[in-house]
């Protein structure tokens, strides 16, 4: 379980985070949505522990995050950000097996390099191990850190925009994965978007942010509507339903 | 990394450690006298010291510049661009400059440099968090300041030795700062305890450079408690700097040099590998480089003007190719 | 009227404040020193008072105020060139390429005089800049701070390849002089050369519109029929030449050039003509007051005064970046963005009429 309650987040004495609280629905997809500057990945940030918070609790299985002790949270509650630039020479099995430090502490036991194999497995990985990360196309980078994700083994899966930088065709197939992780895995995914097709069409609940504050929070359904976005990003919005699934057209 | 590769790399390593062994044996054993055992053993005295100041010195540069480039994410900064060995030099010199030149601090060298390592420690970290602080880890404004704190602290440091001495300043700076031609071999013992108890009590740290070098919200991810870990290495950079410095003087290039050398022939991202490269390529620059002033030059050109010409332009190529800067 | 009165000190305020604290400060100089010189000696006639007067007083502050004028106006000039707040002679290789330049000379004709090893130190600095200023233009920097950086660096490289001969050579020492600026040996007969600052930085004066313009760029200049290259070229000539003189007869000033026109232009703003005067006259003043420190801290010794500027020079330079990085990147400016000093005086007058 994970619960935000008054969450509070300034920057330079400007608050960009205010009191902020909501309950993540477990074993569901969670999309955060909102214009630029609305605070949805500071709070993926604070919520991931990656970032500090100026006030309010954010509690995950009945414990304050910042009491936990960060190598038992890394077994539980995995993020990924879009800011992953790393200058060494690291090859996608390396960067997988990394996954696995948490509970190792670098020294891999039989069992570990299993559950690489089948992250590697999972995300069709297995003919490019060997190559490095930085010879490798956007769309594999990517895969390649989820299947990181997934062999740290994590209940909680928090992506920080990951369609970001890629076209559509690999943006699509990401948030495909998005949805596997959750209906195969069972994980509960936790995403900032920039699309809100994208999180209409594959998340089960959403919460739209504006000017540092939940706007609208709920399912899908009860988020997608042409009032409630329109509010959101000021724009004019018309709903169609293709799939069974609300998708908006903006102009 | 795969097995073959390990292997490889193990393989490279290997030569490496030849190739220090034959400037070692050239550096100790060219031009010696074999059939004089009093010629043989005094040549011996007089070079054993500076081939265990230049191994340790290769090693304490090598280690301090690998994880100080972990530590902020990037291969092109060491911690001698930004001044940190001038900084050495600056808080020794303050120190006799309190202290008086004919004090204990001044002529006991041991216990100057005990008193100069626990400073270094305080001082190097605060300003040096306090510049990556106020720079927001921005890499071209760190290395720029950190380039303009090296002549900032070597401008006071040369005034604090006019001070103490307008007529011979010269004489004193000589004493005051190590250099190749000048090595302080007295602190060798001191040195090599500090290195060690770095290594052992931050044991810990040393094995999650791997994971650092992922980036700061990776490590954290991971499980790294990251902000005391980083700042239990900057402590570890700081000291390893302040032995090197004490023994030799400042170098400026030398850890860079070192670090993307053995980066680009190892291709990896193991820090053990990485560090052993580091020093071997250290030791095999410095010795080699040693042989060649003493044989080639006569002592004429120090060592350290080729490694500032070398580095520089190194560094150049570094900072112009260089996709992230 | 009154307004009218209002909007000229509004406007040479500054100016007018720099001029009298300078003429204070230099005249208060001429009176410090090992020897005792003071004014009622040199009126009744006191014929050593005089001549230690003559010989070193008098010669030391003109070297001092051409110094100032020359290295901080030889900064302006680069900085506008080369539309970068950063470029300096400390930053754009000039000061090692001199450095270079004496060294070739002491080596090749060592019975050169002091003109001999000027025209050497001319011709390098002139080509290490030109080359400098040929490399960053042909390169994109995603930072202005890069330039800086890259400029350095290049002097670092001159500085070794300097270093190596004059080791190999065996004239470290003599070499040394040139290396650490400062005024003790100031003398008369042997710093005459630093006058050529003067016919220099009225030229400068005099083309300062050619500047601004070649400043904006190369379409833009085009645009107005300003010749790009030639102005250019002429323009980091004249600062390379200024810097040169200097080095010859007192050594390495460094930061001058790079710290005063950016502190003038954070109260100014940024058009050459109406700093150039500022910069000059601020210049001074900051090497004047740096050379009291340096008699002063050791008396009766003196520090170079290259130490005093590296200390001091070096806070102010990383207190410009970090302000840099945290208000904005494109000026380092106090006053209103864009707008000239004339008009934001017009406005605060206006502003407290309303009152």
């Amino acid at each position: 379980m994970m619960n935000v309650k008054n969450l509070i987040k300034k920057y330079d004495g400007k608050t960009v985070v205010d009191s902020v609280s909501f309950d993540i629905p477990k074993g569901k997809v969670t999309s955060l949505i909102g214009p630029n500057g609305a605070g949805k990945s500071t709070v993926m940030g604070v919520i991931s522990r990656l970032i500090s918070r100026d006030g309010g609790e954010v509690t995950f299985q009945d414990q304050d995050i910042s009491r936990w002790k960060s190598k038992e949270l890394a077994k539980r509650l995995a993020i990924l950000t879009q800011t992953n630039n790393i200058q060494m020479k690291l090859t996608v099995r390396e960067l997988v097996t990394f996954g696995r430090f948490p509970y190792s502490g670098g020294r891999n036991t039989k069992e570990d390099e299993e559950i690489i194999d089948q992250a590697l497995a999972y995300m069709e990985l297995e003919d490019i191990q060997d190559q490095f990360i930085d010879e490798l196309s956007g769309g594999q980078r990517q895969r390649a850190y989820i299947a990181m994700v997934i062999a740290q083994d994590t209940e909680y899966v928090l992506l920080d925009e990951p369609t970001n930088n890629l076209d559509i065709y690999h943006a699509s197939n990401m948030m495909k994965i998005v949805r596997r992780l959750c209906d195969e895995l069972g994980k509960t995914v936790i995403l900032v978007l920039h699309e809100i097709n994208y999180a209409a069409f594959y998340s089960d609940y959403i919460c739209a942010f504006k000017d540092g504050k939940i706007c609208k929070f709920g399912t899908v359904e009860e988020v997608m509507t042409k009032e409630n976005l329109s509010e959101i990003y000021k724009v004019d919005f018309e709903i169609m339903e293709i799939e069974g699934r609300p998708l908006s057209i903006y102009y | 990394m795969n097995h073959a590769a390990v292997r490889a790399n193990q393989r490279k390593l290997v030569i490496l450690a030849v190739i220090v062994l034959l400037c070692a044996a050239g550096f100790m054993f060219y031009a010696v006298n074999f059939g004089n055992p009093k010629l043989f053993r005094y040549a011996m005295k007089l070079r054993t010291p500076k081939l265990v100041v230049m191994l340790i010195t290769a090693f304490a540069i090598a280690g301090a510049s690998l994880v100080f480039q972990t530590i902020i994410n990037n291969v092109i900064v060491t911690p001698c661009l930004l001044g940190m060995n001038a900084l050495y030099s600056l808080i020794h010199t303050a120190v006799v400059f309190v202290a008086g030149s004919t004090s204990l601090l001044a002529t006991n060298s041991n216990l100057a440099f005990a008193v100069d390592l626990v400073l270094m420690a305080i001082v190097a970290t605060i300003v040096y968090s306090f510049l990556f602080e106020k720079t927001h880890h921005n890499v071209l404004y760190i290395l720029l300041i950190g380039t303009v704190l090296t002549s900032f602290f070597s401008s006071i440091q040369t005034t604090m030795t006019r001070i103490m001495d307008p007529n011979e300043y010269d004489s004193l700076l000589e004493t005051l700062v190590a250099s190749f031609e000048n090595v302080n071999a007295e602190v060798i013992v001191a040195s090599l305890v500090v290195l060690a108890a770095v290594i052992f009590f931050l044991r810990k740290d040393l094995a999650l450079l791997d994971v650092i070098s992922l980036g700061k919200d990776q490590a954290i991810n991971l499980g790294v408690d990251y902000d005391r870990c980083i700042r239990r290495l900057l402590l570890s950079v700081t000291l390893c700097i302040a032995v090197a410095t004490a023994m030799v003087g400042p170098i400026s290039f030398l850890g860079l040099i070192m670090a993307n050398l053995s980066r680009q022939f190892l291709r990896t991202y193991r820090h053990s590998q990485l560090i052993l490269g580091s020093t071997l390529f250290g030791m095999a620059i410095l010795i080699g480089g040693e042989l060649i002033v003493e044989r080639i030059y006569h002592y004429a050109v120090p060592i350290s003007v080729f490694i500032g010409v070398f580095g520089g332009l190194y560094f150049l190529y570094l900072l112009l190719t260089n996709k992230r800067v | 009227m009154h307004q009218l009165g209002g909007i000229i000190i509004k406007k040479y305020g500054i100016t007018i404040i720099l001029a009298v604290v300078l003429i204070v400060l230099s005249v208060w100089s001429l009176f410090i020193g090992v020897l005792d010189v003071n004014l009622s000696g040199i009126l009744h006639g006191d014929m050593e008072q005089l001549e230690i007067f003559l010989i070193s007083r008098l010669p030391r502050l003109l070297a001092i105020l051409c110094t100032g004028v020359g290295m901080s106006v030889a900064g302006l000039i680069m900085q506008q060139l080369c539309m970068n707040k950063f470029v300096s002679p400390t930053t754009g290789a000039t000061i090692s390429s001199a450095q270079f330049g004496i060294l070739l000379a002491l080596l090749f004709m060592p019975k050169s005089t002091l003109w001999g090893r000027a025209l050497f130190a001319f011709v390098f600095a002139i080509a290490g800049t030109w080359i400098f200023v040929w490399f960053i233009q042909r390169i994109q920097f995603k930072d202005a701070v890069m330039v800086p950086l890259v400029g350095i660096m290049f002097g670092n490289v001159i500085t070794g390849v300097t270093n190596y001969f004059a080791y190999k050579y065996e004239m470290s020492q003599a070499l040394s002089t040139w290396l650490v600026g400062h005024f003790s040996m100031v003398l008369r007969g042997r710093y005459e050369l630093v006058y050529l600052v003067v016919p220099l930085v009225i030229i400068a004066f005099l083309f300062a519109n050619h500047f601004n313009i070649v400043g904006m760029g190369k379409d833009f200049s085009k645009n107005l029929g300003v010749h790009y290259n030639a102005v250019l070229f002429m323009g980091l000539s004249i600062a390379a030449a200024i810097t040169a003189s200097v080095v010859v007869v007192v050594g390495s000033i460094s930061y001058i050039g790079l710290i005063v026109p950016n502190l003038v232009a954070m109260f100014k703003g940024d058009k050459i003509r109406g700093t150039l005067v500022d910069t000059a006259l601020f210049g001074s003043i900051f090497v004047l007051v740096c050379d009291m420190i340096g008699r002063a801290v050791i008396a009766p010794y003196e520090l170079p005064i290259e130490l005093i500027i590296g200390i001091v020079g070096s806070i102010v330079f990383i207190g410009m970046l970090l302000y840099r990085l945290n208000h904005g990147r494109k000026a380092i400016r106090l006053g209103g963005a864009g707008n000239s000093p004339c008009a934001s005086a017009i406005s605060t007058v206006k502003g407290e009429d309303g009152k």
